[in-house]
């Protein structure tokens, strides 16, 4: 049975110009469903799904997804192979963040996170130091290699939360820049 | 004749050999740390014995217990891979004065080898060129500076305990000179346990050529071919090919000769490698024997036809090379790309963790040399190796070609990958041409194309992409279906 | 056939879509804010929303009312999933009569509510609105307590949860405070019983919206916000977020969420966490993401009263509330606002069958008059009564420091806790050994030629026979001494053991918690 199924959603996707429309226009039945993009209209298949991920035919071709992550603004997701980011709903984008600025829930971003597991070789801040993007906050060694840890904005170092000769796991927070 | 081999080694490598000896009906013991418990080479061993926690000088490093699991196992013989012991000659002399084995050169032979001084001067002596540099060992940070200063900057900065990219800095005044030479003393001694600094002339848009170096205990040497190592960065090797673009039959000859004499001026026994690097004016410069079988071997193996850990463990029986020079013809391209984990914009940190999914891609003319496989974990305490992707082919365009569809089939899921880098630098014009030089990387701006090549993929996927994103909300429709129909508790709570 | 009808039909439909007209639809968008239909919109599943009483209006005509009769009446009201559960969710509409409530509007709000409890479902409300109507007086302010007696009757049977993304003025606020917990968007929601124009009136005090109110305020101050989100996307994900650790109604226990994290995973750098010197502090949630399924865990209350932090985590699926003090704040110290968080907590679990993990290193309760003449007294007893109530089951893990009555309040043996673990590390007594020896040798110290130095021989002797956790563990207060390496599997190993633990109260109307 056809029936009009879905809502326009407008997307956006990290690293790709303009904004999307997307909308499921007809579910067929049988995981079959017409979607539109932009103006064009797609023939989708549904081969499999489940709440980690889907493989799909879009006019016959196979496609496979995988979902990560998924909040109100933002969802995440590796196809065919390439990580991607899209922002949902992104024309109420400029309302909401008119009173608070920049983007998304983890993003005052005051924590510099470690992407690396490893240990303290070297500090080279102090606490109340005024740090520009790229400056080298501190010095891990992982893999009997020494990585330098840069900042990831300008600020000044309100927090140094790791000692020298200490370990840190990955994503662990080593200094907190305002 | 051998007939148990204990790999003192793990990962890819350690599958490598195991590879061969079972072809050849050799028993294989396989050792582990903490960390491997479930890797593959411990499960295709025919026996395995944990040595240890995961650190590696207390498992991979720790010569008394792998000898332990040498004698308890009854292996007769050990091949120590690369990395690790494959270069500690006190290892070799350990091995050699229990009787065992080594697969590879004598303890004297390595320790020659292994010290780059002594080594240069027994090149030197052979009428092998080498690259201007220290004389000898510098005995502080001031000798360095007297000796930079007098060959000139820029100066690689070199512990002669390295290898693998590590205890090298590159430094072009007195201020980095001061810095690196911290760092350098610093890495040595985490990764070998030792120290000792020398000062080598930098040269400019040079080329790492390598020859595959063999010498029989009978004293018959050959040489299998060059291998055109010079995309690298911070000194480790990212992708390798055979033959090099800047080597006509002639030069292979001519260098080939001299490799052979290098082998005989050290008394090399079994496989080794001799690096040279290339000028941009044609010259030739030894660098340094690397006295093990290299990461790279596959791709020579590829274009002889070989086996090479085969004829290592020929060569460690006693038996005499199978074939002569002469003998020896190239067959076709091979390309190696070396698959790590690290992300490439971190500056090439590793990224470690979890690989719950991995597909290796295959085909005629691919070969792919791995530990991972689905549900396996990238360790933080080893190196960022993952695997090896080989593609051969008989022209050069079709071994590029097959090695970038490859790479487009090769999906690690959970750590970055240098798997973008390499389809960048294999789509450009330069490397097309064979410019190949030890700065590629930099030269030709290869992180900002990387950059827009990713842009450009992202965007050639945003349909389905979109698609995915927008019937996602299907499914939780389909799941409200079939839990409205699951009884609830609430209906019957009824107190 | 009938078309005429299906026109008039299909025109009111879209009428009530914009009921309060596009301009103010436009209004709110240039505030910042999204309009309620959006907000549900994006906070239930695409397309999941099916919307009651969309055509009710009020029926009131003092005040020319009749002329400003408009759909929905000023809240949007319905249900639909989350991630694919049920909810019931009402929105307060600013762009139709400024959100006010109205009797329709509170008839419209209370009888989804009675649809959640009847069917055990979550209710989520979102406030913005001007408040009371006030042309409809009594019955607007009748309408309010209406929806404080359905908050009430939902209380420990459905989770309640409030959005504060725009105003809640006067007697509005008091809804919220009666839900289990409530999320405040930094500059859009505020609360306060009496606004800024009247405290300067009454009081000469001048003080803006958000510094009376905000989202900042309520978040470290009063504690009235258990979140603080930066925006509303941020809001919703919260929900969603804490809507996946917690049951549906008090008859369910909470979804289950497997993970990859091994149960039995031992860290054997856990105990390096801790520092030699006991009076350096360290924080206490770095052991909590050690412990908990891959390191995550949904802080409650992060900006109040941190000196004890509590949240959401999950073992080995399954959801437990933590409760632990954090020595980075007044040295983990137990005070007014502390014992009030946890208290609360520790009920919210109670009611809605979530075990509850304590982590313990503390040194006692704040001193002060302070303290003192504000209750701490009442406050602290709060504490204890929570525990004791509790019938989930509860597992007690002392790191460190545990003396006196903050060894007592923080989830000891006799409060009838399921499992007491202890690291080597813990130091369980009735003082710290300072000032147990002052008052125990009192008479020693006062007569001794060299009192200081017998001081620190008595201390010393006084660590090594009391402070540690084996006295407690030889009389039965402490089950085991664990290695804490093998912290995680053992909080796991007790909590199935643990899974179908059945426990009464003896029957009464309720309790007379000190409030």
């Amino acid at each position: 049975m056809e029936e009009q199924v879905g809502i326009d959603m407008e997307y956006k996707i990290e690293d790709v110009e303009g904004t999307f429309d997307a909308q499921i226009l007809k579910n067929l039945g049988n995981n079959e469903y017409v979607i539109k993009i932009d103006s064009k209209e797609h023939q989708l298949k549904i081969l499999n799904m489940n709440s980690r991920g889907i493989e799909f035919i879009l006019d016959q071709k196979y496609h496979k997804a995988k979902y990560l992550e998924n909040t109100t603004s933002q969802m995440s997701l590796i196809v065919d192979g390439t990580p991607l980011k899209l922002n949902v709903n992104s024309k109420f984008d400029e309302i909401v963040y008119k009173n608070t600025g920049g983007g998304g829930s983890a993003d005052t971003r005051v924590n510099l996170h470690s992407q690396i597991p490893g240990k303290v070789v070297s500090i080279n801040v102090n606490e109340g130091d005024s740090v520009k993007k790229g400056d080298v906050v501190c010095v891990l060694e992982s893999m009997k290699m020494q990585v330098s840890i840069k900042s990831h904005k300008d600020g000044t170092v309100k927090k140094i939360k790791i000692k020298v000769g200490g370990s840190v796991a990955k994503n662990d927070v080593l200094a907190e820049i305002e | 004749m051998i007939s148990k081999v204990l790999i003192a080694n793990r990962g890819e490598i350690a599958l490598r050999v195991i590879r061969t000896c079972k072809a050849l009906g050799i028993k294989t013991v396989a050792v582990y740390s903490d960390e491997d418990y479930n890797s593959l080479h411990v499960k295709q061993a025919n026996e395995a014995y944990h040595i240890g926690k995961a650190a590696p000088k207390e498992s991979y490093l720790n010569q008394e217990k792998i000898m332990d699991a040498i004698l308890a196992s009854g292996a007769d013989a050990v091949h120590p891979g690369y990395g690790f012991l494959s270069e500690n000659s006190d290892f070799a002399k350990l091995c050699e004065d229990n009787k065992i084995n080594f697969i590879g050169p004598t303890s004297e032979s390595m320790d020659l080898c292994g010290d780059k001084m002594r080594c240069k001067s027994a090149m030197l002596k052979a009428k092998v060129p080498t690259v201007p540099g220290s004389p000898d060992l510098v005995k502080d940070v001031e000798e360095a500076l007297n000796i930079a200063n007098k060959i000139g900057y820029p100066v690689l900065l070199k512990s002669v305990y390295g290898g693998g990219g590590r205890g090298i800095r590159l430094v072009t005044n007195d201020k980095e000179l001061r810095e690196a030479y911290e760092t350098v003393t610093g890495e040595s001694i985490a990764a070998f346990g030792k120290s000792a600094i020398i000062v080598e002339k930098f040269l400019e848009k040079t080329r790492h050529i390598e020859y595959q170096m063999v010498r029989d205990k009978h004293g018959n040497a050959v040489h299998i071919f060059e291998r055109e190592c010079s995309i690298q960065r911070r000194n480790q090797k990212l992708i390798e090919q055979t033959p090099s673009p800047a080597v006509d039959q002639k030069t292979r000859d001519r260098i080939g000769e001299l490799v052979v004499s290098a082998a005989e001026a050290v008394d090399y026994t079994n496989l080794g490698t001799a690096e040279f690097l290339r000028a941009e004016n044609g010259e030739f410069y030894f660098i340094e024997i690397n006295a093990r079988l290299q990461v790279e071997h596959p791709i020579t193996e590829l274009v002889s036809g070989l086996d090479l850990v085969k004829l290592q463990i020929d060569i460690a029986n006693g038996e005499p090379i199978p074939f002569k020079q002469k003998d020896l013809k190239m067959n076709g391209y091979a390309i190696e790309c070396r698959i790590n984990a690290e992300d490439t914009f971190l500056d090439f940190a590793p990224s470690t963790g979890p690989v719950p999914e991995v597909s290796i891609p295959s085909g005629p003319g691919i070969r792919c040399d791995t530990y991972l496989y689905s549900g396996c974990t990238v360790s933080p305490f080893y190196d960022s190796l993952m695997a090896k992707l080989c593609a051969w082919g008989q022209t050069f365009e079709e071994s590029r070609l097959r090695m970038l569809n490859a790479l487009n089939d090769f999906y690690i899921q959970g750590v970055e990958t240098s798997i973008p880098l390499y389809k960048t630098i294999l789509k450009t014009e330069e490397y097309k041409k064979g410019q190949l030089s030890t700065d590629f990387l930099k030269r030709f701006g290869i992180i900002d194309r990387l950059t827009q090549d990713i842009k450009a993929e992202k965007s050639e996927k945003k349909e389905s992409a979109l698609a995915a994103a927008v019937i996602h909300s299907e499914y939780f429709k389909s799941r409200v279906s079939s839990s409205a129909r699951n009884s609830h508790p609430w209906k019957s709570k009824l107190e | 056939m009938h078309s005429d009808k299906i026109e008039k039909f299909l025109e009111k439909q879209k009428t009530a879509l914009t009921a309060g007209g596009q301009d103010k639809i436009v209004a709110q968008h240039e505030k910042g804010k999204l309009t309620a239909r959006e907000r549900i919109a994006l906070l239930l599943d695409e397309g999941s929303f099916t919307e009651i009483d969309a055509m009710a209006t009020h029926h009131y005509y003092e005040y020319d009312m009749q002329k400003k009769k408009f759909y929905t009446d000023g809240v949007i009201t319905g249900y639909g999933m989350i991630n694919g559960r049920q909810v019931f969710v009402f929105a307060y509409d600013f762009t139709v009569l400024g959100g006010t409530l109205s009797q329709m509007g509170s008839k419209k709000i209370t009888k989804l509510m009675d649809h959640a409890t009847r069917t055990g479902c979550p209710i989520i409300g979102i406030a913005d609105s001007g408040g009371a109507r006030i042309q409809e007086g009594i019955l607007s302010l009748d309408g309010f307590a209406d929806i404080f007696y359905h908050n009430e009757l939902a209380s420990g049977v459905v989770p309640q949860i409030t959005a504060s993304i725009g105003p809640s003025a006067g007697g509005a606020v008091y809804s919220p405070a009666m839900t289990d917990f409530v999320i405040m968007v930094e500059k859009a929601g505020t609360m306060y019983v009496t606004g800024p124009e009247v405290v300067k009136t009454v009081l000469g005090e001048e003080v803006s919206f958000e510094e009376l109110g905000g989202a900042i305020t309520h978040g470290t101050k009063s504690g009235v916000a258990h979140f603080v989100a930066k925006n509303e996307y941020d809001c919703f994900d919260k929900i969603k977020t804490l809507l996946s650790y917690i049951p549906s109604n008090n008859t369910e226990e909470p979804p289950i969420v497997e993970s990859d994290d091994d149960p039995n995973r031992t860290d054997h750098n856990l105990i390096n966490k801790i520092p030699e010197n006991s009076l350096q502090p360290y924080d206490m949630k770095e052991i909590i993401l050690a412990v908990v399924d891959d390191r995550k865990f949904f802080e409650v209350h992060e900006l109040f009263a941190p000196n004890v932090v509590v949240g959401f985590a999950r073992m080995h699926g399954r959801t437990v509330g933590i409760v632990a003090n954090q020595p980075l704040s007044l040295a983990g110290a137990l005070d007014i606002d502390s014992s009030n968080k946890a208290a609360r907590f520790i009920r919210y679990c109670d009611a809605f069958n979530i075990p509850i993990i304590t982590f313990v290193d503390t040194p006692g309760y704040m001193p002060g008059t302070n303290q003192e003449h504000n209750g701490i007294i009442r406050h602290g007893s709060k504490l204890l009564y929570a525990y004791c109530e509790a019938t989930v089951p509860k597992i007690t893990l002392v790191i460190g420091k545990a003396y006196g009555g903050a060894y007592i309040a923080m989830g000891s043996k006799n409060l009838r806790t399921d499992i007491n673990y202890a690291w080597p590390t813990a130091q369980i007594a009735v003082l710290g050994s300072e000032a147990a020896v002052k008052i125990m040798n009192k008479k020693d110290l006062d007569n001794a030629k060299n009192p200081d130095e017998l001081k620190k021989q008595l201390t010393a002797e006084f660590n090594e026979k009391f402070a540690n956790p084996y006295v407690a563990a030889s009389n039965g207060s402490v089950d085991t001494v664990i290695d804490p390496a093998q912290t995680r599997p053992m909080l796991i190993k007790a909590l199935e053991m643990l899974v179908n633990k059945r426990d009464k109260q003896l029957p009464r109307k309720h309790g007379n918690i000190n409030l």
